[in-house]
């Protein structure tokens, strides 16, 4: 149970003040309405947002999300914006999982027109899109993949050697799918090989591919932007990078806690070591980060790639070549952005980190794919197995007040073991079924440690961010099919 | 001896030893519970349920204390899991240096579930307690 003093400073801002705690360089504010603070009161999280408030160079404050949840470090659904050349680069601000993100596609048929393919067609993409399990004989990913190519390139690697995905899905990608400086060569040997057979697998935990319908259009312009109306079939994937991301986060911080007197910074919780970014620990981090971030785009434009080729075979070719990607974002992520902290007139190169949090740039920004620079980017936000997910489009307060970013899913509430001891997976996938949602599990138990009761609120959360005017609903998404690592 | 603790979102290990070579092989169990290949996935596979013959691996660790030392020893059983679908069972003759470890370790091969992400350095603790030790772990799941 928290103990900070926490005060409601404006809406759904609540702040705990700088003073709160020996060594916290700025506030830590967060974004919750009074049922969400008492859940999140319960865990480590704000004693976890607390510590990001001491990293050297912060700016602003330490926030986030009302989805946020006790992670390692960093609270998942956290943000943090540091300034070089002293500002840090924090791996574990980012996560193991580095870029972990979520890419949506739209089938050009409604729910009506799938009929009794639904379940055929859930079978086929468990079918075509491995989980990944480990072994030499495994041989899941992708075949013909040049990985230092991937590295450098991203997903347009995939498309220029192996003719994976198209121009328009590179362009309705999160920075093209591509960070600018990721170096090969910064990633470890033993990072590639724990990466080389992953590019096209969906991983574990809370990773999973989800059938969708439209059920419900909550703006209309922004939809049509997005080509979503109500009905429609969609494919929400959410994977990340894999092996490879975790082995490059492990790696770094590694090297950064043995680096910590060096720099002579001092911290709370050695997962959150970090180096300057202008130093070479905190560029080498920023050229292996940026690289695992591009095999992370990569990875989920190969699952897509399977999974059209899912809908070919249930659905025919006429639907797989009308299947479109709506957009793909990250959510664990450092990037180096330009913001106003606090008001600036003048914009500043900050050192953005992203840890369960999603950039929701507003509209007019020129970082936008011109399709949807009228009405925002798109953010998507996955509830749980059995309830709705959320598509959103970024708005302006974002940049004012969160560093263009917004939530991204709904927040664990139950730990796997408490979560067990109320699910059983046979029952909860019976339960699936009787609600219409067809599953594919890699495991009974997998499945009860994801079930819906694991979760908050994803609409309580969704409310949150769009009354304080980070993001606002689009379209509301109800799970029809659910593949689980 | 070990257990998991109450964690919202990872998997927090507790474990508690005599002797440091008990928490290294406490850390090893822990980690066999959850690197076994799930029965469903194995019967997918066409293996029998048992009779998978035992293989062994040498596991080697380094770092600069303690606590990151098991870190890093659980970090190569989840690298071998990943990359060999070894599932860890047992630890025999355990060398432990003030900043190596060394081992052999026996196990099968098969098909590990992709759930261990990492071992973080989060609240990342390796004391003496009482007649023995205990150490904590949050791994990344």
């Amino acid at each position: 149970m928290s103990e900070f003093p926490i005060k409601l400073v404006d809406g759904q801002l609540w702040e705990i003040p700088a003073s709160a705690r020996a060594g916290m360089r700025v506030p830590a504010r967060l974004f919750a309405d009074r049922e969400l603070l008492a859940a999140i009161e319960q865990d480590r999280s704000l004693e976890q947002l607390a510590n990001v408030a001491t990293l050297p160079g912060i700016v602003e404050a330490a926030l986030a999300m009302p989805d946020i949840h006790q992670g390692y470090g960093f609270p998942v659904g956290g943000v943090a914006a540091t300034e070089p050349p002293e500002g840090v680069v924090s791996p574990g601000g980012v996560g193991y999982d580095i870029n972990c993100g979520v890419r949506l596609l739209a089938l050009p048929i409604g729910v009506e027109d799938l009929g009794d393919r639904r379940k055929p067609l859930v079978h086929e993409l468990s079918r075509q899109v491995p989980v990944g399990t480990g072994g030499r004989g495994s041989r899941q990913g992708i075949r013909g993949a040049n990985l230092d190519r991937v590295l450098e390139l991203g997903p347009r690697a995939l498309l220029e050697d192996l003719g994976v995905g198209s121009e328009e899905d590179l362009d309705l990608t999160e920075s093209g799918g591509c960070l600018e400086g990721a170096v090969p060569g910064s990633v470890s040997a033993r990072a590639k090989e724990r990466g080389n057979d992953q590019i096209g697998t969906l991983g574990s935990g809370n990773h999973f591919l989800e059938l969708q319908r439209v059920d419900r259009v909550y703006d209309e312009a922004a939809a049509n932007a997005y080509r979503l109306r109500e009905g429609q079939v969609t494919i929400l994937i959410h994977s990340g990078s894999r092996g490879l991301g975790h082995q490059v986060c492990t790696d770094f911080v590694k090297r950064m806690d043995s680096q910590l007197a060096h720099y002579r910074i001092e911290l709370p919780d050695r997962q959150l070591s970090c180096a300057p970014v202008s130093s070479p620990d905190g560029q080498a981090y920023l050229a292996a980060m940026s690289a695992a971030a591009n095999f992370a785009w990569a990875n989920r434009a190969a699952i897509a790639s399977r999974a059209r080729g899912a809908v070919q075979a249930v659905l025919g070719a006429r639907v797989a070549r009308g299947t479109r990607q709506v957009y793909d974002v990250a959510h664990n992520v450092a990037k180096l952005e330009r913001h106003r902290p606090g008001g600036d007139s003048e914009e500043r190169e900050l050192c953005v980190h992203r840890k369960g949090a999603t950039r929701a740039f507003p509209p007019g920004h020129p970082e936008l794919p011109e399709v949807y620079r009228a009405v925002g980017q798109p953010v998507f936000i996955p509830g749980s197995m059995g309830t709705a997910s959320f598509v959103l489009a970024g708005r302006e307060r974002s940049l004012e007040v969160s560093f263009g970013t917004t939530c991204h899913g709904a927040g664990r509430r139950l730990s796997r073991t408490a979560v067990r001891k109320q699910v059983e997976g046979g029952a909860l996938r019976q339960r699936l079924e009787q609600q219409g949602i067809a599953v594919r599990a890699l495991s009974s138990r997998g499945l009860a440690e994801e079930a819906p009761e694991a979760y908050k609120d994803v609409e309580r959360v969704v409310e949150v961010v769009q009354a304080a005017g980070l993001a606002a609903k689009v379209v509301r998404l109800r799970p029809i099919g659910v593949i689980k690592g | 001896m070990f257990r998991w603790v109450d964690n919202t979102a990872e998997l927090e290990l507790e474990i508690e030893a005599s002797t440091q070579q008990g928490v290294f092989a406490g850390a090893l169990a822990a980690l066999a519970e959850l690197l076994a290949t799930e029965p469903e996935v194995q019967l997918r596979a066409g293996h029998e349920r048992e009779g998978r013959p035992s293989v062994t691996r040498r596991v080697s660790a380094e770092a600069e204390d303690r606590p990151a030392l098991l870190a890093a020893w659980m970090e190569e059983l989840v690298f071998l899991a990943e990359t060999q679908g070894f599932e860890p069972l047992a630890v025999q003759a355990l060398e432990l240096g003030p900043r190596s470890a060394e081992a052999t370790v026996t196990g099968r091969l098969g098909r590990p579930p992709p759930l261990v992400k990492a071992v973080t350095y989060h609240r990342l603790s390796f004391a003496p307690a009482g007649d023995g030790y205990r150490a904590t772990v949050v791994l990344d799941v």
